[in-house]
């Protein structure tokens, strides 16, 4: 195997390259999961509306003609998924589980029975337009900046101006502390005046539209087509990403971009198909996960909002 | 709660005074409010979800009515199918529902199942052993493997914290990669040329035999059931479910009972996966015959679904599975006649659960539904116009999703009788709760069909101008019938004060 000096720079771009592509709906979607949990209301849903995201911008970009429009549809679509999850947890005081659950099987038969509907196919849907991605030509030829960051979907730069945006809201902002205190300490917010379960209903809509658009990536920039059940279990990585993280914008950054990290180098392995490496290629996608549960198990513990998963009642008993 | 174990000399009296009190504590449970509730809340769920499904169908261009005429038909026509499908959703509903019972939350019952099958299937075609303890064998191996596959999250909540929801879930992916990769070096059938990769055929001796005649039906079925009776033993007459319940419903008073909730944590996970483990392998020792990789339809996952819509009640688990079994063949029925899709009944599926999560959609039903007539009756100056726009947006929502099932209509006009007809169940919800900003909406569903109507007339052949426009001119009526009412109101409450 020849291996130029050239060729192993390359690589590394071309690592940091599918690093941003798989952490950027990571990222995304643990954000809107942290938006929920931060103002109470554990969101296990994150895959439905993802899985809803991805298919409504893929509908209305191929509709449409125009990928900006299904971009904007895929994070409509995931806020009222959300705002439904929000209308019975919130609002009906229902079982935030149990109402994710049923978020995620929803998702998953209406996207695909939509599937049918729109395209007439089984497994995946028609090619639509995507979003062009950023191309900046001065460093297109540097081999490592250049592939890693010479063409670059902009969702990828709006994921990292979500990032900021959320730190800001949440730490600066009046609604970002009563996000929090919602999901610390109802009562106290109440006491202050304030509508908790509206706080928690923009909450849980944000959460939603941040995971559409996390989907809306997957189906427009990262790929152009819709396919079944696409988002293949991301949404509860990202979820996992949110607990490793510790419940903050920043913490969601990392601990997505470690995940996609990982996935990078196991597609960058793949290809590579180094003989002895590729018969464990299962090990390697297992890394993630088992990382998970040792770093829960072993290192820090993580400390949740504390009223989160409780539905707020005025005066509650006890 | 407890029965203490009495001398073996008494022990018949006191086991028929036992199983009498346990009749009349039945009949008296029967009588009571509380018992029917959640048999009530099921039942309009399901007529509900049923109800948004069916406008799911119609805005997707297909026939509800066929469609649930040839799902009955299905469910009538094939029982034994209905009990096929059941079978593994009976024993995943009862391990979600177990750890439930515990407080915990195995979302990951699919990797267990994974585990479980694998290490049957292995037992099943690697060792050779007489006909009947063969499949016992299999099946004994095969819980113990979901079992420590629950054992360990559950061991990692107790003593170090970590969330059950996140470990479980990520060790079912693990257990499911590590299957595959079992399937596709280690152990994959020799040469075998089929995509998929699978392990070899389990021997004959291995196999539960189907019964009744059926095709597909196996006595995997009297072991489901008979692990309803073992569950519901277990929650409701053994020490350890009584601490388990006690741990569930409140961990710190356990432990200040003397309840140790660490060890019953780990042993209800533990159990939680034994179960998990045991429906895979009679999945593969009863119907696949051989471990293939990525063979469970989500069973796992749909075990979440069933323990929630049976309340993680034992035998409402099992009346949950059949339901969905039910679905399941129905399904297929639905989507080999009138050609609906079979992911349909996943829709009917998640709409079930979402509606069982909110109890208290059923109180807001029943609090409107009998309060709105005696409000009417009560002030009926006031509530008429109010009961108008009640119509008409009841009336708007089913003439606009009509018009959405309309073949070849543009895509324009689609999207405004879908916002037009979502507008008037949001407009029906709030005028039905008097919530207020019913002129608001009245007014917005009388501008909206003004605008169809002026649409379809200007741009496309006019078809629904006339329907459009009368509804816009009654709307109008009652919106200016409601501000009118409005402003007097607001005189009389001034001059009042």
């Amino acid at each position: 195997m020849m291996q130029s000096g050239n060729v192993t720079l390359d690589l590394l771009g071309w690592l940091i390259t599918a690093t941003l592509q798989w952490s950027t709906p990571l990222v995304l979607a643990a954000l809107g999961g942290m938006f929920s949990e931060r103002s109470g209301v554990v969101n296990i849903g994150l895959e439905g509306m993802m899985l809803i995201g991805a298919f409504s911008a893929a509908a209305v970009s191929g509709l449409t003609g125009s990928a900006w429009l299904g971009l904007l549809a895929g994070i409509g679509a995931g806020g009222l998924l959300a705002a439904v999850h929000a209308l019975v947890c919130v609002t009906f005081k229902g079982n935030q589980i149990v109402s994710g659950a049923g978020v995620i099987l929803f998702a998953s038969g209406f996207t695909t029975v939509m599937l049918k509907v729109v395209w007439n196919q089984q497994g995946v849907g028609n090619q639509v337009p995507t979003i062009p991605d950023v191309v900046i030509q001065p460093i297109l030829n540097i081999p490592v900046l250049g592939t890693a960051f010479g063409r670059v979907s902009p969702i990828i730069y709006i994921m990292f101006f979500t990032v900021a945006l959320s730190y800001y809201v949440l730490y600066h902002t009046p609604f970002g502390l009563r996000v929090r205190s919602s999901g610390e300490d109802p009562s106290a917010l109440d006491s202050a005046g304030v509508n908790v379960d509206h706080i928690r209903f923009i909450a849980v809509v944000i959460s939603g539209c941040l995971s559409g658009l996390a989907g809306a990536y997957l189906s427009i920039s990262f790929l152009n087509a819709f396919g079944k059940l696409m988002t293949s279990g991301r949404g509860f990585i990202a979820l996992a990403a949110l607990i490793f993280g510790n419940w903050t914008p920043i913490g969601c950054l990392l601990a997505g971009t470690f995940f996609g990290f990982l996935n990078g180098l196991q597609n960058t392995i793949q290809i590579l198909n180094i003989p002895g490496v590729a018969l464990y290629l299962n090990f390697v996608q297992m890394l993630p996960y088992v990382l998970v549960v040792v770093a829960l198990a072993g290192i820090r513990r993580s400390v949740p909002p504390k009223a989160v998963g409780t539905a707020y009642e005025k005066e509650a008993k006890g | 709660m407890e029965q203490t174990e009495s001398p073996s000399d008494v022990a018949a009296p006191t086991m028929m005074r036992s199983l009498e009190m346990w009749f009349l504590e039945k009949e008296n449970a029967a009588l009571t409010w509380g018992f029917w509730k959640p048999i009530v809340w099921a039942i309009v769920s399901i007529a509900l979800s049923l109800l948004v499904s069916a406008v799911i169908m119609i805005l997707s261009g297909y026939d509800p009515i066929l469609a649930y005429t040839w799902l009955l038909y299905g469910i009538l026509r094939q029982p034994d199918y209905v009990l096929y499908f059941a079978t593994p959703l009976i024993l995943t509903g009862l391990s979600v529902a177990l750890a439930f019972k515990c407080g915990l939350f195995n979302i990951g019952a699919e990797g267990q199942v994974y585990l479980g099958s694998m290490a049957a299937a292995i037992i099943g075609y690697a060792i050779a052993l007489p006909i009947f303890v063969h499949p016992l064998v299999c099946l004994a191996v095969g819980a113990g493997a979901g079992a420590l596959w629950g054992f360990v999250p559950g061991l990692l909540k107790a003593y170090r914290g970590a969330h059950e929801v996140v470990t479980t879930m990520m060790l079912s992916y693990t257990a499911i990669l590590f299957t595959q990769w079992l399937s596709t070096y280690p152990l994959r059938e020799p040469g075998q040329v089929q995509m998929v990769p699978q392990l070899p055929q389990i021997l004959s001796s291995a196999m539960i035999p189907k019964i009744l005649g059926s095709h597909y039906l196996h006595l995997g079925i009297v072991l489901a059931i008979a692990s309803v009776f073992v569950v519901d033993f277990i929650i409701k007459r053994t020490v350890l479910g009584y601490e388990m319940r006690a741990v569930g419903l409140n961990r710190d008073a356990a432990e200040c009972a003397g309840i140790d909730p660490r060890r019953n944590m780990a042993i209800a996970l533990g159990l939680s996966g034994a179960l998990a483990g045991l429906a895979g392998s009679e999945e593969i020792l009863g119907t696949y015959g051989r471990f293939i990789d990525h063979w469970s339809p989500s069973i796992g996952f749909d075990g979440i679904t069933v323990a929630v819509l049976g309340r993680n009640h034992p035998w409402g688990c099992l009346l949950a599975a059949v339901f969905f079994g039910a679905l399941r063949a129905g399904g297929t029925f639905m989507n080999l006649v009138a050609r609906v899709p079979i992911e349909m009944v996943g829709v009917i599926q998640g709409l079930i659960v979402l509606f069982v999560a909110a109890p208290r959609i059923n109180d807001w039903l029943a609090k409107n539904g009998v309060g709105y007539p005696i409000w009417i009756k009560n002030n009926p100056k006031v509530a008429l116009p109010n009961f108008a726009a009640l119509c008409l947006a009841a009336w708007s929502a089913v003439l606009a999703f009509g018009f959405c099932a309309v073949k070849g209509i543009s895509t324009t006009l689609y999207v405004l009788f879908l916002v037009t007809a979502f507008l008037g169940i949001v407009a029906f919800v709030t005028t039905l709760s008097r919530r207020g900003h019913v002129l608001v909406l009245n007014s917005a569903i009388v501008a909206l069909w003004l605008a169809i109507g002026v649409l379809d007339r200007l741009q496309f052949g006019g078809g629904t101008f006339i329907t459009s426009v009368m509804v816009a001119c009654v709307g109008l009526v009652i919106s200016a019938s409601l501000a009118w009412f409005s402003r007097r109101e607001t005189k009389e409450r001034r001059s009042k004060s």
